[in-house]
Formats: C-alpha cells, sequence, structure tokens
C-alpha cells in the first residue's frame, strides 16, 4: 500500500509540473524558440578586410543581441554574415544597423555600410521536419508498444510507452520553466529523440526483472505491486550506476560546453532524471495498475 | 595423481587465458595506435587516422555548418505562367519545393543541409562539407529537360509530366529509370503508345538524344527507360530528371562558400570534454566493479575506436556540435548493457559459484534485458532514419551506429575478456565487487 501511495505522489509531483508549464504557456510565457525555429534576420556587411568573426560577435552582444550566427562568406574573407533574432519593423532595423556599425566602424574603418542587406529568413527547423520526427516518435512508441507486448505482455507495452511520454513532457515542461536559461533549437530534437531511445531501457531492465520475479515460486504469493517493490530494489545496483556514468558524461559536458551544447546537454539531464524517475517510481506501478485492472475484468 | 592432472588442466587453461589476454591487449593496442596515427605516411597514406584528438580533427570525419561550414546558395522562386493562370497558392508551392530540396540533399548523404526561407520569395540552402560551389548544382541538381517525341518527331510530353524519377533496375536487373507520370502524363504516353505500336519513339535529355525505344505496347503505368546505365549514373540520371520536376520555378541568386559558425575552441573543448568524460566513466566503473570495471574500460576503448571508424566509413553523415555531444554521450550509455551484465554475475557469485560459472550464468541472466533494450532502441532510431528528414535522419544513423557497436562491445569483447580474466584471478572481490564473503569459500574450492 504505502509504494502504491509512493507512486500516486510520484505521478501527483510529475502531473504539477506538467500543470506549471502548461498555465505558463497559455500565460504567453511559453517555450524559448532560437533561431532555428523562429527563423530571424539574415544581415550582410562587406567589411572591407579580413576580419575576426569574434569581434563582430562581441559587437552584437554589445547592442544587446546575444542570440547569433556569424559566418564569413567567400574566400577573401571579407563579407561578414550574421542571422540574429526577428526585429519589429524597418525603422528598429535600420536602428540596430546604425549601432551595429558604430560598434564595428572604429576596428573595421573601411566598412561597407551603405550597400549593407537585411532579409528575413525562415526556420531551419520547419514544419516538415518537426512533423515527421513527432510522427516518427509516434510510430517508433507504437511499435516499441508492440514489441514489449510480444515479449512481456500488453500492460508493460502500454506502461512503457506512457513512461516515455511522461519523459518527454516532462523535458518539455522544463524547456518552458527554465525559459529564461535555455533556448529551443533543432538540437533539442535530437536531445528528444535520445531520451526515447534511451528512457526505455531503464524501464525494460526494471520489467525484465518482474518477469523474472513473477515466476520465482517464492514469490508466488505475493501482489504485484510487492514483486514490482522486490524488482525495483534488486535493480536499483545497476541503475545507480548506469545513471551515473550517463550523467557524468552529458554534465561534463555542459560544464565545459559552449551555449550550443548546452541547449543540447541541459534537456538531456531532465530528461536522464525524468526517466530515472519514472522507470523506477511510476512505471512498474502503471504496470501492475493495468494488470490488475485485467484480471478484474477477467473474474 | 587424479588431483594433479586435474592441477595441471587447470594451469593449462590458466595459461592459455593469460595469452588470449596479451594476445587482445597487442590487438587493441595496434587498433588505437592506427585509429589515433593512420598508417602510412605522406599525402595519401595507407589508411587515415579516424579517432579525433582536442587539437587534431581526423579529415576523415566530416563536419557540420555550425563547425565546418560549406556553401550556401540563394534562389528566387517564382510561378510558371500555367501556374499563374491556374491561380495556385504561391507559399504552398514554395514550401513544397523546400521540402523537395530538403529530402533531395538528405538522399545524397547531406543529412545536415539547411533549406530555409528567406525573404518573401526565396530559398536559401546551406551545405556543409563542400567547399566548390559548383558542386552544388550537381548537388541540388541542374534542372534536366526531359522531352518525348514520336516518330515523326512531334513532342507529345515532356518532363513536367513526370511526378517522381528513381533509379531502379529492369526485368533482366540492369540499371533503368522509373518515372511515375502524373495521371495527365499517364494518359498522353498511353494514348501516344497504343497508336504507336511498333514505331520509334526517341526520348531526349537537354537536347540529346538519350534513347530511342521501340513501342512493343501501349503503356499507361509507370515508364521504365533502359539505357547504358550504371546503378550510380541511373541514380545521377534520376535526380536530375526530378529536379525538372521541381514545384517552381528557380534562378539561382547567389552562390558562396561560407565559413563556420563556432570557433575551432568549440571542437576542442568537446573533445577534451569527450575525454574527461571517458576517463570518469572508467574511474566510476573500476571503483564500482574493480576487475570487471576494467573490463568494462576495455571495452569501452574497443567500442569508441570502432565507433569512430563507423562514422568515419558511413556516408551520409555529418557531425554538428549536438551530434558530438550525442556521440559522446553514448560513451556514458555504452557500458549500460556492462553494468547489466555485471549485476547479474555478481549475484551468481554471492550465491556460491565459482567465478567461470558465474560469469557463464552472469551472462546467460542479462542477455534478455541487454537484447530487449537494444531492440526497442533500434526499433527507434530505424523508424527515424526511414521517416525522419534532414538532422533527425543524421541523428537516427549516429544512434543507430552506436547501439549496435555498443551491444557488439559489451557482449562479444566483455564476454571474451571476463571468461578469460575469471580463469586467471581467484578471489571474488578483486574481480568485482561486494564479494568478500565469498573470498574464503573459493579459495578453498581452488
Amino acid at each position: 500500500m504505502k509504494s502504491k501511495n509512493r507512486a500516486l505522489i510520484c505521478i501527483g509531483i510529475s502531473v504539477a509540473v506538467m500543470l506549471v508549464a502548461l498555465i505558463l504557456t497559455l500565460c504567453g510565457l511559453g517555450i524559448n524558440f532560437g533561431l532555428d525555429f523562429a527563423g530571424g534576420l539574415s544581415i550582410q556587411y562587406e567589411m572591407g578586410q579580413p576580419f575576426e568573426q569574434a569581434d563582430v560577435e562581441e559587437a552584437l552582444r554589445s547592442i544587446g543581441l546575444s542570440e547569433h550566427a556569424v559566418s564569413t562568406v567567400g574566400q577573401e574573407g571579407t563579407t561578414m554574415q550574421a542571422r540574429i533574432p526577428s526585429l519589429g519593423d524597418d525603422t528598429e532595423i535600420q536602428q540596430m544597423q546604425s549601432q551595429l556599425e558604430t560598434a564595428l566602424i572604429e576596428t573595421y574603418p573601411n566598412m561597407d555600410v551603405s550597400n549593407a542587406t537585411a532579409s528575413y529568413v525562415g526556420p531551419i527547423a520547419g514544419r516538415t521536419l518537426v512533423k515527421n520526427a513527432i510522427l516518427s516518435v509516434l510510430l517508433a512508441a507504437a511499435l516499441m508498444l508492440i514489441y514489449i507486448a510480444f515479449r512481456f505482455d500488453f500492460s508493460s507495452g502500454l506502461a512503457a510507452v506512457i513512461g516515455l511520454l511522461h519523459d518527454v513532457l516532462i523535458m518539455l515542461s522544463f524547456m518552458v520553466i527554465l525559459r529564461n536559461v535555455i533556448q529551443m533549437n533543432s538540437s533539442f530534437i535530437a536531445a528528444m529523440l535520445t531520451i526515447v531511445g534511451y528512457s526505455i531501457n531503464n524501464t525494460i531492465v526494471i520489467f525484465d526483472r518482474i518477469r523474472e520475479n513473477n515466476k520465482k515460486p517464492a514469490y508466488a504469493g505475493l501482489s504485484r505491486v510487492e514483486v514490482v517493490d522486490i524488482s525495483v530494489r534488486e535493480s536499483l545496483g545497476r541503475t545507480i550506476n548506469t545513471t551515473l556514468t550517463t550523467l557524468v558524461t552529458i554534465v561534463t559536458l555542459y560544464v565545459l560546453g559552449v551555449s550550443a551544447i548546452r541547449e543540447f546537454s541541459l534537456p538531456i539531464i531532465v530528461g536522464i532524471v525524468a526517466g530515472v524517475y519514472s522507470a523506477n517510481l511510476i512505471n512498474g506501478y502503471v504496470w501492475a495498475f493495468l494488470e490488475e485492472r485485467r484480471g478484474k475484468g477477467k473474474a | 595423481m587424479k588431483v594433479n592432472n586435474r592441477r595441471s588442466v587447470k594451469l593449462k587453461k590458466k595459461t592459455s587465458a593469460v595469452i588470449a589476454l596479451c594476445a587482445a591487449l597487442v590487438v587493441t593496442l595496434l587498433l588505437g595506435a592506427v585509429a589515433v596515427y593512420g598508417l602510412g605516411t605522406g599525402s595519401n597514406p595507407l589508411i587515415r587516422p579516424w579517432v579525433p584528438r582536442p587539437n587534431a580533427w581526423p579529415e576523415s570525419i566530416a563536419l557540420g555548418l555550425d563547425l565546418k561550414g560549406g556553401v550556401y546558395v540563394e534562389y528566387e522562386a517564382s510561378l510558371s505562367p500555367e501556374q499563374v493562370a491556374g491561380e495556385a497558392d504561391f507559399n504552398t508551392l514554395l514550401s513544397s519545393t523546400m521540402d523537395v530540396m530538403g529530402r533531395r540533399l538528405t538522399d545524397k548523404g547531406f543529412a545536415e543541409a539547411t533549406v530555409s526561407q528567406i525573404g518573401s520569395a526565396g530559398i536559401r540552402v546551406e551545405i556543409p562539407e563542400v567547399t566548390d560551389p559548383q558542386a552544388v548544382l550537381d548537388l541540388i541538381g541542374t534542372p534536366a529537360r526531359l522531352e518525348f517525341y514520336d516518330a515523326d518527331g512531334n513532342l507529345f510530353m515532356d518532363g513536367s509530366y513526370v511526378q517522381s524519377a528513381s533509379p531502379a533496375y529492369d526485368e533482366r536487373m540492369l540499371p533503368c529509370i522509373q518515372l511515375n507520370l502524373t495521371a495527365e502524363g499517364q494518359k498522353l504516353f498511353g494514348d501516344m503508345t497504343s497508336k504507336n505500336i511498333g514505331r520509334t519513339m526517341p526520348i531526349y535529355l537537354d537536347g540529346e538524344l538519350l534513347m530511342n525505344p521501340m513501342v512493343e505496347s501501349a503503356i499507361y503505368g509507370t515508364v521504365q527507360i533502359t539505357g547504358d546505365y550504371t546503378t550510380e549514373t541511373a541514380s545521377d540520371v534520376a535526380l536530375q530528371l526530378q529536379s525538372g520536376a521541381l514545384p517552381m520555378e528557380l534562378r539561382q541568386d547567389k552562390l558562396d562558400t561560407i565559413s563556420a559558425t563556432l570557433g575551432q575552441d568549440a571542437l576542442s573543448t568537446s573533445v577534451l570534454a569527450a575525454m574527461i568524460g571517458i576517463a570518469l566513466v572508467m574511474l566510476i566503473m573500476i571503483i564500482r566493479y574493480r576487475l570487471c570495471g576494467v573490463v568494462a574500460s576495455w571495452a569501452l576503448v574497443i567500442y569508441v575506436l570502432i565507433l569512430f571508424m563507423l562514422i568515419a566509413v558511413v556516408p551520409g553523415i555529418q557531425l554538428t556540435l549536438p551530434g558530438i555531444a550525442g556521440v559522446i554521450l553514448g560513451i556514458g550509455m555504452a557500458v549500460d548493457a556492462n553494468v547489466i551484465i555485471f549485476e547479474r554475475v555478481r549475484e551468481e557469485i554471492r550465491a556460491g559459484r565459482p567465478l567461470i560459472h558465474a560469469v557463464r550464468i552472469g551472462f546467460k541472466n542479462a542477455m534478455s534485458a541487454v537484447l530487449d533494450a537494444n531492440v526497442t532502441t533500434i526499433i527507434a532510431a530505424i523508424v527515424l532514419l526511414a521517416f525522419g528528414t534532414g538532422s533527425v535522419r543524421g541523428f537516427a544513423t549516429t544512434l543507430l551506429l552506436g547501439v549496435i557497436t555498443s551491444m557488439i562491445s559489451a557482449i562479444s569483447v566483455s564476454r571474451f575478456l571476463l571468461t578469460r580474466f575469471a580463469r586467471v584471478v581467484h578471489k571474488p572481490s578483486l574481480f568485482i565487487s561486494g564479494t568478500a564473503a565469498q573470498d574464503e569459500s573459493q579459495k578453498e574450492a581452488n
């Protein structure tokens, strides 16, 4: 009974996190989409001499554009192209341009300010890419459900996929909650897919134990929830060690990495923690609940 | 006598295990040396190095736009007169043109290429790893003009009725090009062939005679163009024909090289992070599992060497910074199978089994969990590979390679090493932690 209550409390916490994210989104404080998803402006300048991308990045930061992707165009190394977030209207664009020119003209006196261009660029992670990614994940989840149902039982398949959905929703929720810290760019799709592929492993290892323990005569008199308890406990050593090795690599990346890496590693860290949480504290009990309901239906 | 005999058999097994372990060590070191330094000298060595070092990224591993740059092209899209007359929706056509281009680039092995709208009627394409701007035209495809004539030299159909073109094999298993025509095209083609049985039907590509087949029967379905094709040329021509079928007219506006957006330090920091990550994983494994941890670390080295070799060899992978991060994360995940196995081995030792049996049974008990966990991940990767586009496809490729490599290294490499070590070392607590209680009883057995 006790562990069942614990599972209910854990589900409650997860739902609360998702609700907070939902409410924030409804209040207009949703996910902070970066250039890859939101698109932006592409500006181009002839610098008049070979230039350092770092100088331009510094100048963009100084005028408040911390989100940018600066590159050099052509073999001469004198043409600069940068992607920055969208601005309101032409006046704002002109204002930004003149600020940027002021910030750069001292270092690059030959900069051609009369032939600068600025045009809107759409998202790189366009609708098709996102749509395909979501559809593929749903299809993958359906196939995983079938595979697990075949190797274990239908309730296991359903419980594992519910757990997967939980982990992805928690990741998305944290993208909302941490909107001031982190932006969503196309690497989030990769992060999400990583968790989809990885977090199911935790659940499988525990379900494998449950499957094994269910067959043991010594545990024949125990309720399903009790078998789940024992199985989770028996798998704990593996859970701790695996989580440790995975978190160590990703946290190292987060600590050392540049912002592009942080945008990938932070959601992964959230996803891994959510995955361990759901696999150990929720999924087994969902399975027990589903099996018991099925048993009642039959009786 | 009998006891002595058993002793000598055991000793023999121990000696052969030591020899096997030494041989494995030599192989690992040689493989590692080749991976880091390559084989042969000069500008064209026999084998190029494939494992990254902090300030020397191997040429054999392609990088994405963020780390290496490439080329960019901007097109101005416009409607054809027929589309204007048909009141076609500009934005719908523009986005489907972009989809076709993205898919084409992915098919050509540039999963990390990007296609985005620029301005109100432009398309911007960025392609990594390409340094020659002219090569872009080969990739996106110079639109090819396909014309079908009847025997009297009258043009009766052109490429605009071709819905898609793909390389295929004909009934003799020779490479050919398969055309799927639009409904209108099928009718045109069918009517023409039914009226001209026994006559020739010249087909021109960009004004050059492509083939001059004899019409043998009325054809209303898909059309196969046979000729002197190899698998490669068939796919190239098919691509060109497909380009002819882009939904909009495009005029190339700009074409130039573009540099990386991230500096060299982003790359070297990641390699450094990877090395620290690997070292920490090894440390954790050795602390938590002792000799078994050493085996896991050894298997991990082999995993890294093989994975990067595959990344270098398998086409269609350009590593972006997040992609590299994914590979590094995979290193932490790769020991998972080992962890599952070791926990099972420990359980068996605690149950009082001799080491060598504990290893065998531990592997057997762990196998179902290892297989089921990896198969589900492989299912996800294959679905993404089949249905994802762009970077999603690139990600799926590395994920798939990672899972398969880690499974091989965890199952076969670890098993090989562990069974050998179990013959050499007899003290359970040295073999794996948490088994000190078994030390005495195992000593007696030996």
